[in-house]
């Protein structure tokens, strides 16, 4: 009887604590979703938050600031975020052209060739905000082995339509907004690496042993990013995302789309993260029902499958998730002419003969059967001259200028010849039918004067196989209706 | 009577064995200080001692696009050799001009090879580089080795090198007499690598440094160095090309290059303890396998080469650095009367060991005197420990 109250803090010792790391919170989550044209887009998202934590305050730069005490949020990104005040991160790294028309919409949004970095922060006058950003780049250049200390301020805008906030500000100051965008950054197993250190398991446990480099590097279109958002009833979230769109029809033997999770990545979950609150596979079931899919999916709702590897659930983790197509030889692509899965598709090109002029045209389709307001932002390298005079809207070869509106555009600076001048547009395409053949060109900007220098600049921009022009952004005005 | 004596000789025998190995251990001990002992254990292992108490290396692959795969095969060989030997990534900047293992043309996405069976995958899982593509310039490389870099540049990407460092530089690309090229557009001169290695010698960024260049011509470019402790090897000799080793069909063009190839076939058989010497290096160099005559320069290196090991550049075989006590209470003298405290340098000025000199300060004063009073309170503390396990030693032996 002595030594019931030591069996029974014993006891108290042993029941495993949820509330492990008191103010944070892990979580890791896998999309699978096979495509119509065969391939498989996986999409990772690594969410670590700090509840009730606040970005610091840029007023306060001057004094010594808390100490960081995390123990699943990464120490390396913490200290770089209250060093430069930084209240909204977005940075991504991605190689490809994301084909919408096939592949629809990506789970997470910024998809653009190379590096994007955008950060908001608020304006204090112990440091200015450009001072903060030139060392927010070197940092995370040094942090994710990325020639972001390239992005000076030839390359860097201030947005804020195309690129609002994602989370909330903090009152204490008034928030800028900087972009910059380098479009002929590689991506290798370099900028892998520090990805995965940031994470509470590292590589060792969870759904972030599966990033295999030489598969994920040999996938169609892969990017990564990272995204801090400070929301004010929950505190500072770090997504980490990671986006993959395999081609198992390239990469097996017998040209079939069937796919499993040893096949894609070449490795198998052997543990679950042990700090992770929630850890799950989901694969979107496709509409077509005569696929199989293995082990048979739990639970089912709305056309998802969902597997909960987490440590606390009592289901065992698959050894593999395979999805297969038993009726089917070999794969056969779906026959032109295809619905485009988006609303929207936009195609750019440049015509002409001659490297000194020619014509930039953008051409926008609207595939839905409704008005769609949109905007257009574009960056142009100032190595071109734009000649806004020049600027033609057409609709099967007949004029509406009707359609454009808000028309804005920044010229270079004059003090250095190599700015980026945005190109902030309004347009409103009408398809007032359904025949979504109805092709729309918004835009016909001629340029001359192609200055080729022999700066860096001109080889940064890979003179070597053309020009690399960095990414448009299109921003919907009605996104419910999207 | 006589009987009872016999009973206790086994005990008093024990008794005076015990005391005599007490007083054996003890004196053993005494005849050196405690700082020349120190001294002894650590440094006493080495014939010719280099100095050195960390070891740096600074790779550059200087040359872009697909077709140059063996040059950037040949720097991340010798990634792997120096990272397998012990030196850690923190250590090691690794510049490579163009990214080859996620290139388009990679029919093998994430890895990169040096042989034509593909055994074995250089890239890997684990890997930094801290300068890639564009960044890979004459100016970036001058700034990083004389320490020249703007405030906003990250730690990794410094050279973060003192007064006992060794480094091992090792350079590839395309080259000739007195120059190699960096990235189709620039190139840097024997003469400024010369003067950036004084700059270095000047401002105590390094102990020793050992230049190891694979490019054609590339004895050239350690003609014109004048700053001491430098050891120099080279590919080919002036008017000489360095040729590539073998290609590999499926990847379709040059993996390795000769020389590279034959140095790290011998770094095969070296491991973080291995006595193996530079001269044994040097030995093995057979210009008619290499096709090119590589050459060596150590007139500037005061250290002989058949006593200077591998592992002194290739490996992190660190060293301990014994300072003398008259050198710390000097320097603790010294920072009592200094109004402003070491912790305010700037934080490249890596000459002195700033940490070292702030800890001491807390140490007791420790003179000359205190040393002796010091040793005399050891040796009582001995003997009285000596007496009292005799004692029951000889109590326990006499209950009976």
């Amino acid at each position: 009887m002595r030594r019931t109250p030591v069996w029974i803090f014993l006891a108290c010792l042993c029941t495993p604590s949820f509330a492990l790391y008191p103010g944070e919170i892990y979580r890791e989550d896998l999309r699978i979703q096979p495509l119509r044209d065969g391939r498989v887009s996986t999409t990772f998202s690594f969410v670590t938050v700090l509840e009730g934590a606040v970005p610091r305050n840029p007023m306060a730069l001057g004094q010594v600031d808390e100490s960081q005490h995390y123990a699943l949020f990464p120490l390396t990104l913490g200290q770089i975020l209250r060093e430069h005040a930084i209240t909204e991160l977005h940075l991504t790294l991605n190689a490809g052209r994301w084909n919408y028309d096939n592949w629809g919409h990506p789970h997470e949004a910024g998809v653009g060739t190379g590096a994007e970095l955008w950060a908001w922060m608020g304006a204090s006058e112990i440091t200015t905000v450009d001072e903060r950003w030139s060392g927010l780049r070197n940092a995370l250049s040094g942090l994710f082995c990325a020639s972001l200390g390239s992005l000076d301020s030839r390359r860097t805008l201030s947005p804020t339509v195309a690129f609002p906030l994602s989370g909330s500000t903090p009152t204490f100051a008034p928030h800028e907004l900087r972009h910059a965008s380098l479009p002929s950054e590689n991506v290798c197993t370099e900028n892998l690496t520090p990805f995965l250190k940031l994470l509470p398991c590292k590589s060792h446990a969870g759904l972030a042993s599966l990033l295999n480099p030489q598969k994920v590097f040999d996938a169609d279109w892969h990017g990564m990013g990272i995204h801090v958002i400070w929301k004010e009833d929950t505190g500072v979230e770090l997504k980490l995302t990671l986006q993959a769109v395999f081609n198992p029809v390239r990469t097996s033997t017998g040209k079939r789309r069937d796919w499993n999770l040893q096949l894609l990545f070449d490795r198998s979950i052997e543990r679950s993260c042990p700090v992770a609150s929630s850890s799950s596979i989901t694969v979107i079931l496709p509409e077509e029902k005569d696929y199989q899919i293995i082990p048979e999916y739990p639970a089912h709702v709305d056309g998802l499958a969902i597997y909960d590897l987490s440590s606390s659930s009592n289901f065992t983790i698959p050894s593999n998730i395979a999805m297969s197509w038993p009726s089917e030889h070999s794969f056969q692509y779906p026959l032109p002419p295809l619905t485009p899965v988006t609303p929207i598709s936009v195609k750019r090109t440049i015509h002409g003969t001659t490297q000194t002029r020619g014509i930039l045209s953008v051409s926008v389709t609207n595939n839905s059967p409704q008005e769609i307001s949109a905007g257009y932002l574009e960056m142009v390298p100032a190595l071109l001259t734009l000649w806004m005079h020049t600027l033609k809207v057409e609709i099967n070869s007949q004029i509406r200028s009707d359609l454009l509106s808000g028309l804005k555009y920044h010229p270079p600076s004059p003090q250095s010849n190599d700015r980026l001048s945005p190109l902030d547009v309004a347009s409103c395409p009408h398809n007032s039918t359904k025949d979504h053949a109805r092709n729309f060109h918004r835009g016909q900007q001629s340029f001359s004067e192609i200055h080729r220098t022999s700066t860096r600049c001109d080889e940064r921009l890979g003179s070597t196989r053309g020009r690399v022009f960095p990414a448009p952004s299109i921003v919907s005005r009605y996104p419910s209706e999207l | 009577m006589f009987s009872m004596r016999f009973r206790l000789l086994p005990q008093a025998c024990l008794l005076l064995l015990t005391c005599f190995m007490a007083w054996g251990v003890g004196s053993s001990g005494s005849t050196m200080s405690a700082g020349e002992r120190a001294t002894d254990f650590f440094a006493g292992r080495h014939d010719s001692v280099s100095g050195h108490t960390n070891n740096w290396a600074v790779l550059v692959c200087a040359s872009r696009y697909w077709f140059n795969y063996r040059h950037m095969a040949n720097a991340l060989g010798m990634y792997r050799t120096v990272k397998r030997l012990g030196i850690p990534d923190s250590n090691i900047i690794l510049m490579l001009a163009d990214d080859v293992a996620c290139n388009a043309r990679n029919k093998f996405a994430g890895s990169v090879y040096a042989e034509a069976g593909r055994h074995l995958d250089l890239y890997g899982e684990n890997i930094e580089v801290d300068y890639r593509g564009y960044e890979v310039t004459v100016e970036n490389f001058i700034r990083l080795l004389t320490g020249r870099v703007d405030p906003s540049m990250p730690r990794s990407k410094r050279l973060l090198t003192d007064d006992h460092s060794n480094i091992f530089v090792y350079m590839t690309g395309h080259g000739g007499n007195e120059f190699l090229k960096f990235q189709d557009q620039e190139e840097i001169s024997a003469f400024d690598i010369a003067d950036a290695f004084e700059q270095m010698w000047q401002k105590k960024r390094y102990n020793e440094i050992l230049f190891m260049i694979d490019t054609c011509q590339a004895n050239t470019m350690y003609s014109q160095f004048y700053s001491p402790n430098i050891l120099a090897t080279g590919s080919s000799q002036i008017e000489e090309n360095s040729y590539s080793y073998e290609n590999d069909n499926d990847i379709g063009v040059s993996v390795i290059d000769s020389y590279t190839h034959y140095v790290l076939k011998f770094m095969e058989g070296i491991n973080k303890t291995s006595q193996t010497s530079m001269q044994d290096l040097f030995d093995s160099y057979d210009p008619a396998k290499i096709y090119s005559h590589p050459g060596i320069r150590s007139d500037l290196f005061r250290r002989p080469l058949d006593k200077t090991l591998i592992t002194d550049f290739f490996g992190g075989v660190a060293q301990a650095e014994v300072f003398p006590l008259q050198d710390i209470v000097s320097s603790s003298h010294r920072y009592e009367n200094d109004p402003i405290p070491p912790t305010s340098w700037k934080p490249d000025a890596p000459s002195e060991p700033v940490v070292l000199s702030t800890t001491v300060i807390s140490l007791p004063r420790l003179t000359g005197e205190m040393h002796q009073w010091d040793n005399w309170w050891k040796e009582v503390k001995k003997w009285t420990s000596i007496f009292v396990v005799g004692c029951l030693v000889s109590w326990v032996s006499f209950l009976r």
